[in-house]
C-alpha cells in the first residue's frame, strides 16, 4: 500500500476545498438560473428536469470552470446546450408577418383598441404577466433564447453569444427579430388580433 | 412627419440599447422632443422592456434546490 505524500495530501485537500466552494457558488445561483430556464422551456416540469441535468453535469465537470469568470453564464451555457440536445425543440420559422410588423406594432394595436397610450399609463394595465409568459413561450426557440438571456437574464450581447456559441452579430439580429415576434405575440395575447 | 416617424421607429430599439452613435442619438432625441406619437411609443417600449424583465414565473420550488444539492458528488 503506498502512502500519500504530504504534497499529494495538500493537493487533495486544496482540490476538495475548491470543489466545495464551486458547488456552493453554483447552488447560490440556482434561483437565477431557474428563472432563465423556466422562460426557455415550456413547462415547470421541463425546467426542473433541465436544472437537474445541468447541475449534475456542472458538478461532474467543475474542473473545466475557470475561477473568476462568469459562473452564471457557464451554467447557462451547459443548460442551453442540454436544452438543444434534448431534441425537444421543435424549430418553427417565424411567420413573415411577425418580421414585417414594425417596432411600433404592439403600441399601435393597443392604441387602436384601448385609446392613447398616455405617458403615465402603466404597461401592466394593458398587458398581464400571463400575457408576457404565454407570448414568450410562443416565440421560436432560437429567437426566444436570445430574448430571454438578454432581456430577462440581463446578459450582455457578448455573454449571450458565448453561452449560445454564436457570433455577436447573430445575437443582435435574433434579438431584433425576437423582440418583434414577441410584440406580435403579445398583440395576439392581449388584443386577440393580428 | 411620416418619414421622420418611420426613421424614429428604426432608431428606437438601438436607442434603448444605447447602441446609436452620437449623431443618430441626437437625431432620435430631436424627433422625440417634437413628436408626441413617437414619444408615447418610446415610453411604452421602455416600460415594456422593464415589464418583460420583471415577468415572473413561479419561484424555484424549494424541493428542487434540495434535489440539486443532493447531486453533489460525495468527497
Amino acid at each position: 500500500m503506498s502512502e500519500t505524500s504530504p504534497q499529494e495530501a495538500r493537493r487533495i485537500a486544496t482540490e476538495a476545498r475548491d470543489r466545495v466552494r464551486f458547488e456552493e457558488d453554483a447552488l447560490a445561483l440556482a434561483d437565477q438560473v431557474y428563472r432563465v430556464a423556466r422562460h426557455l422551456v415550456g413547462s415547470r416540469e421541463e425546467a426542473e428536469d433541465l436544472m437537474q441535468e445541468t447541475y449534475a453535469r456542472a458538478f461532474r465537470s467543475w474542473r473545466s470552470f475557470t475561477p473568476g469568470t462568469n459562473l452564471r453564464a457557464w451554467l447557462l451555457r451547459i443548460l442551453t446546450n442540454l436544452n438543444i440536445d434534448r431534441g425537444r425543440r421543435v424549430q418553427r420559422s417565424p411567420d413573415v408577418q411577425s418580421l414585417e410588423a414594425g417596432d411600433y406594432f404592439l403600441a399601435d394595436k393597443l392604441e387602436q383598441t384601448g385609446g392613447p397610450i398616455g405617458e403615465e399609463e402603466r404597461v401592466d394595465q394593458r398587458l398581464s404577466q400571463d400575457d408576457i409568459v404565454a407570448a414568450l413561450a410562443a416565440v421560436p426557440h432560437d429567437f426566444r433564447d436570445v430574448v430571454v438571456l438578454v432581456d430577462i437574464g440581463d446578459f450582455s450581447y457578448q455573454d449571450a453569444a458565448q453561452i449560445l456559441d454564436v457570433p455577436v452579430g447573430t445575437v443582435m439580429s435574433r434579438l431584433h427579430r425576437g423582440r418583434r415576434i414577441l410584440k406580435k405575440q403579445l398583440a395576439e395575447e392581449a388584443v386577440g388580433t393580428t | 412627419m411620416i418619414d421622420d416617424c418611420e426613421r424614429c421607429e428604426l432608431l428606437l430599439q438601438p436607442y434603448l440599447d444605447r447602441e446609436l452613435d452620437e449623431s443618430e442619438r441626437a437625431e432620435a432625441e430631436a424627433h422625440l422632443d417634437l413628436c408626441s406619437y413617437c414619444r408615447r411609443r418610446y415610453v411604452f417600449e421602455e416600460k415594456l422592456r422593464m415589464y418583460v424583465r420583471q415577468s415572473v414565473v413561479e419561484p424555484m420550488p424549494p424541493e428542487l434546490k434540495e434535489r440539486l444539492a443532493a447531486l453533489r458528488i460525495a468527497l
